[in-house]
């Protein structure tokens, strides 16, 4: 049962390529290898040769031998299963099968014998495994080194919000004391990276949050400039003891991170606070959102029960005076796709020209935190191939298991945030042994439902696969697996290309945000 | 024990000077340079370099690396650099590495991991795994398989070092505990396999414990279970054999075939019970039939024939099993069945063996398989021995096998005509019907010397007035119209000869080679012989049934001299039964006209070689006898015949049982034997000759673990002194010899009262012969002595040279001095040794091989044995002559020496000499091989030692 060493050598009897597993000494190894040439009768139509203390296994590759060194005990049809094996495998990792092209891959070659025979014991394993074995990719190693960095992030990002905090915190302390605008000269002091507009700017806003400069704020709202931090105009103030307590507990959090070797960037730079922007309330006087439901139901065996599209355009306009505008809109032209207007809007200039507008120029569109929405629309009829996430689920019973294989498959087209799959389980005593998984995992016990989640499928990991065993179940129980996810693009691609105010004037800043979420989707 | 290889690539590009290469692309910073750099490293440290400067760089730049295959490449550096000073020592340096292999422990990547662990298996040095100990002992609760594997096998192997009991003092408690909660049939394996050698009553308990489970194992468990059985129950006497034999028996029910297999050969280790031992051959002949591969039928069929040797009774009755493997194409396997067979006759079962064996005679007449000539050949001489040991079922056989004797396959027709000479004299019963047959099927023989020997026995076995009449017509009728050439008709013959003369050309023009005869006499082929492997129809013949006519006229001179005595022969028989003198006196008559015929023939320039002076001679005696007959010549020619062959047959059953006698004499141990008593053996530091059983002793051999040459006398007589005494430096060296190497232990003393330096023992060699280490320099006290070792690999049989000098540098002279060593010559005996062949093995080899030493016999000695067994004892071959056709004196002796070099390459050599009437010597020696080196060699050998005397 011991495989002495794996070689592969010329018809000369050269040693290109030897692996030993078992101790022997060089002279040992060469010796049995340059007398095997010598041994090998021509026209036998067996596959082996005894020598006194030795067998060899052998098999001829073009010009060269492969051959395994067994003692004489060793069991011929295990041997034989391993050479076949690395008779495989040496066309894999050495294209041109010749003693150049073998001394040019020994090292590969080596590897994969290594992974083929444990310490001269065969192991049972495919040629798929061995390449899987010798690439050494790791999805451990990718999720502990994006765990990292996402740590390494977190923290970045917590620092620059307590100093911001801190920031405006010391500016409104200025404020308190001194009152009025003369305390810019507070956080001028203390953070010189701000340019006066931002300056100005969260001092205003500020003011806004305390209430007490409401005249302003007109004046203020109809003439936006560009690149104003937002961040600073909504933070409400607070309490001042709490904040002084908060901050310092974030420089504590911030030491001791430090002690530990992060690395921490001790200024704030302004940009990275611009773009903080996003996740807050819409600032802009003008918002459109566009959204798109996804329900889809898909077959398990393949086939797609229902696949529907529900769009809608809103606007939220936050002062009367930005309501007289009209939306210049474009989107790509999906078949399937039909829109509704609302009544309000002036349906001949939307079907001729793209253009939102009021039906009555002279009236504004409502304004206040609510949106409004304009245009809906829906997409029917799309087959599977539009699909923007399909999933397969293989349950398979073996003996007293069954182990579960699920993979997913991701369009090229969109690229998708926080995807949850939930498959429910069987009622489990304890949590399902996941063997192998692309992403995270967890098992909610309660619901019986095993939640995989992957934050971000993009062009790097288009597919995943996840493996996890459960004590044997039926195959139905499994199903109706439901997704969640959202994505950034939408189906019809549908945009606001300009705004046209309908009175003189500057056309007010808009922002618009468009989203894909998936309401229901289900495989059952 | 020399330092273990593990690895072996070959490189011939390199060189030291490649080492600031490698260095500079160590330190840079491009992965792929960095890679190749690695490799580069790796193979000049296998050629032989020791590049020290290296590792310091490999520490500061490679181990700090991210990229796997650099981690990779980093390990296998790691495995083969020295990590022991000379004196045995660890390197300090290597706990630099240390901090490298902890992290690569904790990596994320399970399959850096993996690799580590696995590293940590060929690593011997406590130092450096102490350390890690903590980290591996964590691995083994890994959730991915890859590395549970990997520990298990080096916490295994950590364990198994000396004083590992004491790195890991709870690893059999860890690994039981592992086993009992490991899914992976891997990693179960590796934790099974090391309880069963590090705590073998834990591994047993589980395995009892388990026991109703086995069945369900994973096969590479299964297969450790049943190594675990065959080495608890090594100790006999065991009471509970009986529990681990029922689990083999579950066990023998395994889909695995490679289970099975095991399981068999551990049945038979663990009991003798004739149940067992047939449950294992049942088991054998199962795998028999049905896997398809020949390599297994071949190994299982050695397993069989082992279980022949110990337990032939239980293997009797499974005979029948056996035979069915003949449906095997291949001839290898078939072979190495009829052998099996035949050694199982019993009187009970050879009827059905020789019906079987009949049927597929009868199948390789039917299908035209390839090779269906050599099977047939293989069945007949098959039948033949059992017809041997059991002459009753000769008549059965011989029958069928008759049809054969027109076989084209020359070879199974020689066999079968050899069988039916043999029946005819042992079985007389058998003689009217065999007489009957061949007559009828005379005429289809095709080949001369089937024809010859058929003639020989119709000439000796045709008693009764009837079948003496009908052999001479027959002959008569083979043999056509006389005269079978005529002089008149040489005018207008020649026309109608011509075409018939390339034939007859091509025949001749290979005829000059000489061959070796079975008694060792060395002839010159006729060209007859050959002419029957083309059997093609002879010009001249009208039909097919002129087959001897056809012979004769290609030039069969032999066959002629045959033929005329076979008549005369019959007409001196005929002389006795026929009570009519006309009839006999019309048959000698007849008998006349046929000699003549042919002699006429043999002198005509008709046939390019005219008639041979020996047949020439026979015939003419022929015709006088018949013209002269005597009392005296009667008996010579009519009984004398008979007894001398029946006197042959008795020699050749009595070799062969005295040969039986021989093997069944072997003592199977000496008096002065070590004996092993197991129950006094320790667990750990056994000695060279306490190993724990034949498996481990298997492994030990086929390894090289065994160095049995003795510290004897023979030893100090291959000391040989390598330079002189006035010399500065001393040296001389001990020669050993290995299969596959040499060994030089080279003594070398400083004689001066200088310090040298630089001191290097540089060897070069020519031959076949190749230095495996590079020279290390040293430097030698005054007056102190050193041992250096080198190792040479042998890769054929050939005399080869060794030269070389000692070259070293002293204090005071700048030049470096050299002195030159005398030449070591290795001796191709070492290599060869006697072997033995069959008769026509050995002369298939001569005909094949294509390097002949012819060596001219000049010797003082006077005896042609005498001189033979000095050649024998010389060149350590064999004879294949038997002792018997070397009896008498008469001045003439042949013979034919054989053997093997190690190399598994054939020596032949064949010896004709002859005493002259000077009393002298003289003949040839003439060595084949077939490559340049053993014949040329051998003839130095030969020519050197030739002359004796001394």
């Amino acid at each position: 049962m011991v495989v002495l060493a794996a070689s592969i050598i010329s018809k000369s009897g050269k040693a290109l390529v030897s692996r030993q597993f078992v101790d022997m000494s060089r002279i040992r190894i060469e010796g049995l290898l340059a007398a095997f040439p010598k041994l090998v009768g021509t026209g036998k139509q067996h596959t082996y040769v005894e020598t006194e203390n030795v067998r060899y296994v052998y098999q001829p590759i073009e010009g060269l031998y492969l051959l395994l060194i067994t003692n004489k005990q060793s069991n011929i049809l295990e041997d034989l299963d391993t050479l076949r094996l690395l008779s495989k495998l040496v066309p894999e990792y050495s294209p041109s099968l010749d003693e150049e092209g073998v001394c040019k891959t020994a090292f590969e070659l080596i590897f994969a014998f290594d992974e083929a025979i444990s310490l001269g014991n065969k192991e049972n394993v495919t040629v798929q495994q061995v390449k899987q074995y010798c690439e050494m990719e790791s999805h451990e190693e990718k999720a502990h080194k994006l765990m990292m960095q996402s740590k390494i992030n977190e923290t970045r990002d917590v620092m620059k919000k307590k100093a911001s905090e801190l920031d405006k915190m010391r500016m409104e302390r200025g404020k308190l004391d001194k009152g009025g605008y003369s305390s810019i000269s507070g956080p001028r002091v203390i953070e010189k990276t701000f340019n006066d507009m931002s300056i100005t700017g969260s001092g205003f806003g500020s003011g806004s949050g305390l209430g007490g400069l409401g005249m302003d704020m007109d004046s203020f709202a109809s003439k936006p400039k560009g690149g104003r931090p937002s961040a600073a105009a909504t933070a409400p103030g607070k309490g001042l003891g709490m904040k002084l307590g908060k901050t310092q507990k974030t420089n504590q959090f911030l030491e001791s991170l430090k002690a530990e070797g992060e690395v921490i960037l001790e200024d704030v730079q302004p940009s990275s606070v611009q773009s903080r922007a996003s996740p807050l309330p819409p600032s802009d006087p003008v918002t459109v959102t566009i959204e798109e439901k996804l329900n889809v139901t898909v077959k398990r065996d393949g086939g797609v029960n229902n696949f529907d599209v529900q769009g809608t355009l809103a606007l939220q306009v936050l002062n009367d005076a930005d309501g007289f505008i009209q939306l210049q809109i474009e989107n790509q032209d999906v078949p399937g796709l039909s829109f509704k207007t609302h009544p309000n809007i002036n349906k001949d200039l939307f079907n001729s020209q793209q253009v939102v507008g009021a039906k009555d120029p002279n009236r504004p569109f409502p304004s206040g935190q609510n949106e409004t929405p304009l245009v809906k629309w829906r997409i029917q009829g799309m087959d599977e191939s539009s699909l923007p996430l399909s999933v397969n689920c293989w349950p398979s019973v073996s003996g007293s298991e069954t182990y579960v294989n699920i993979e997913y498959e991701a369009a090229e087209m969109f690229d998708l945030h926080n995807v949850v799959i939930s498959i429910p389980l069987p009622a489990l005593r304890e949590a399902p042994s996941v063997r192998q998984i692309d992403g995270e995992w967890k098992y909610d016990s309660r619901n019986s439902v095993l939640e995989w989640s992957i934050l971000l499928i993009d062009q790097s990991n288009r597919s995943g696969s996840m493996e996890f065993v459960v004590p044997p179940a039926d195959p139905s129980t499994f199903f109706p697996i439901s997704i969640g996810f959202s994505a950034s693009s939408t189906f019809s691609d549908l945009k606001v290309t300009g705004i046209r105010p309908l009175k003189d004037g500057n056309p007010p800043k808009y922002s618009q945000r468009a989203r894909l979420v998936a309401a229901n989707y289900q495989v059952v | 024990m020399e330092k273990p290889s593990t690895l072996l690539v070959h490189f011939d590009k390199g060189s030291a000077a490649m080492a600031g290469e490698i260095k500079a692309d160590l330190e840079g910073s491009d992965v792929a340079a960095k890679v190749d750099a690695m490799k580069r490293a790796v193979m000049l440290l296998l050629n032989g370099e020791t590049l020290p400067t290296l590792f310091i760089t490999v520490v500061r730049y490679v181990l700090p690396s991210e990229d796997h295959t650099i981690q990779k490449l980093l390990l296998l550096y790691l495995e083969i650099i020295d990590k022991r000073d000379a004196a045995g020592r660890g390197l300090p340096e290597m706990i630099l590495i240390c901090q490298n292999l902890r992290n690569n422990l904790h990596h994320p990547n399970e399959y850096i991991r993996g690799v580590t662990l696995r590293f940590l298996c060929r690593l011997s040095e406590p130092e450096v795994l102490e350390p890690l100990v903590p980290s591996i002992l964590e691995n083994l609760d890994h959730r991915h398989h890859f590395i549970r594997r990997h520990a298990l096998s080096a916490i295994s192997s950590i364990y198994r070092l000396p004083h590992g009991d004491q790195l890991v003092p709870d690893a059999p408690e860890l690994v039981e505990r592992a086993l009992a909660s490991e899914q992976d049939a891997s990693a179960r394996r590796n934790a099974f396999l090391m309880l069963c050698t590090c705590a073998q009553e834990r591994a047993v308990a589980y395995l009892l414990s388990n026991a109703d489970r086995v069945a369900e194992w994973p096969d590479l468990l299964q297969m450790a279970a049943v190594d675990l059985i065959r080495k608890v129950c090594r100790s006999p006497n065991r009471a509970d054999k009986g529990r681990y034999i029922k689990i083999i028996i579950a066990l023998l029910s395994s889909p695995s075939t490679a289970v099975v297999y095991e399981c068999a050969g551990a049945l038979v280790s663990l009991s003798s019970a004739p149940t067992a031992v047939r449950a294992a051959a049942n088991t054998y002949c199962e795998l028999l039939s049905s896997q398809s591969d020949n390599n297994v039928k071949l190994i299982v069929l050695d397993r069989l024939n082992e279980l022949r040797t110990s337990h032939r009774d239980v293997m009797v009755d499974v005979v029948m099993d056996v035979l069915r493997a003949l449906a095997s194409p291949n001839l290898d396997v078939k072979r190495k069945v009829l052998d099996l067979v035949l050694d199982l006759l019993t009187a009970r079962n050879v009827e059905e063996v020789v019906l079987y064996l009949k049927k597929e005679v009868v199948k390789t007449q039917a299908g035209e398989l390839e090779k269906s000539g050599e099977y047939r050949q293989m069945l007949v001489q098959a039948i033949h021995a059992c017809a041997v040991e059991y002459p009753e079922v000769a008549g059965s056989v011989v029958h069928l096998l008759m049809d054969f004797l027109g076989d084209t396959n020359v070879a199974a027709a020689v066999d079968v005509v050899l069988f039916v000479r043999e029946i005819i004299e042992t079985n007389p019963k058998l003689r009217v019907s065999m007489i009957q047959r061949l007559i009828d099927t005379f005429y289809q023989i095709r080949a001369s010397r089937v024809c010859s020997c058929a003639l020989w026995i119709l000439g000796e076995y045709s008693l009764s007035l009837s079948e003496v009449e009908n052999a001479i017509s027959t002959i008569k009728q083979c043999l056509g119209d006389v005269p079978f050439y005529t002089v008149s008709e040489e005018g207008e013959a020649t026309d109608s000869a011509k075409p018939a003369q390339p034939v007859v050309n091509s025949v001749t023009v290979s005829s000059r080679r000489p061959v070796v005869l079975a008694d060792g006499t060395y002839a010159t082929q006729s060209a007859a012989t050959e002419a029957i492997s083309t059997p093609s129809v002879a010009p001249g013949s009208l039909s097919s049934t002129l087959n001897l006519r056809s012979l004769i006229l290609s030039g069969d001179f032999f066959l002629a001299a045959v033929i005329s005595c076979t008549l005369t022969k019959l007409v001196l028989r005929l002389e006795e039964v026929q009570p009519s003198m006309v009839e006999v006196n019309k048959a000698c008559t007849g008998a006349l006209l046929v000699m003549t015929s042919i002699l006429q023939l043999g002198q005509s320039s008709y046939l390019p070689h005219p008639i041979d002076n020996d047949s020439y001679d026979r015939i003419v005696l022929c015709v006088r006898l018949l013209c002269n007959t005597g009392d005296d010549v009667r008996k010579v020619w009519l009984q004398s015949c008979r007894q001398s062959f029946a006197k042959m047959l008795a020699e050749k059953q009595f070799r062969e049982t005295e040969e039986m006698k021989a093997k069944a004499q072997i003592s199977h141990a000496q008096p002065d034997d070590l004996i092993d008593f197991y129950h006094l053996k320790s667990r750990r530091g056994m000695s060279q000759l306490e190993l724990e059983d034949e498996v481990q002793d298997d492994l030990k051999a086929a390894t090289g673990g065994f160095t049995k040459d003795a510290y004897d006398a023979n030893r100090l007589n291959r000391i040989l002194q390598l330079t002189g005494f006035s010399d500065p430096v001393y040296a001389e060296a001990y020669v050993t010899v290995h299969h596959y190497d040499i060994v030089l232990d080279v003594t070398i003393i400083n004689r001066t009262k200088e310090t040298l330096q630089n001191l290097c023992l540089e060897l070069a060699t020519m031959g076949d012969l190749k230095l495996v280490d590079r020279p290390q320099n040293y430097t030698l006290a005054p007056e102190s002595s050193k041992q250096i070792r080198a190792n040479i690999k042998v890769s054929s049989t050939e005399t080869g040279v060794i030269f070389g000098n000692i070259v070293y540098e002293t204090s005071n002279v700048m030049e470096r001095s050299v002195v030159v060593l005398n030449d070591i010559h290795i001796d191709i005996m070492d290599y060869i040794s006697p072997a033995t062949c069959a008769d026509v093995t050995f002369r298939n080899m001569w005909a094949e091989f294509e390097w002949e030493n012819k060596v001219a016999v000049n010797t003082v000695i006077q005896n042609e044995k005498e001189f033979l067994d000095h050649i024998i004892k010389s060149t350590n071959m064999k004879c294949l002559t038997p002792p018997s056709a070397l009896d008498g004196e008469c001045g003439f002796l042949a013979a034919n020496l054989y053997a093997k070099s190690v190399f598994g390459e054939d020596a032949l050599v064949n010896i004709s000499i002859e005493k002259q009437f000077d009393g002298k010597l003289s003949g040839y020696i003439r060595i084949r091989s077939k490559t340049q080196g053993i014949a040329l060699s051998l003839g130095d050998k030969i020519t050197l030692k030739q002359k004796g005397g001394s």
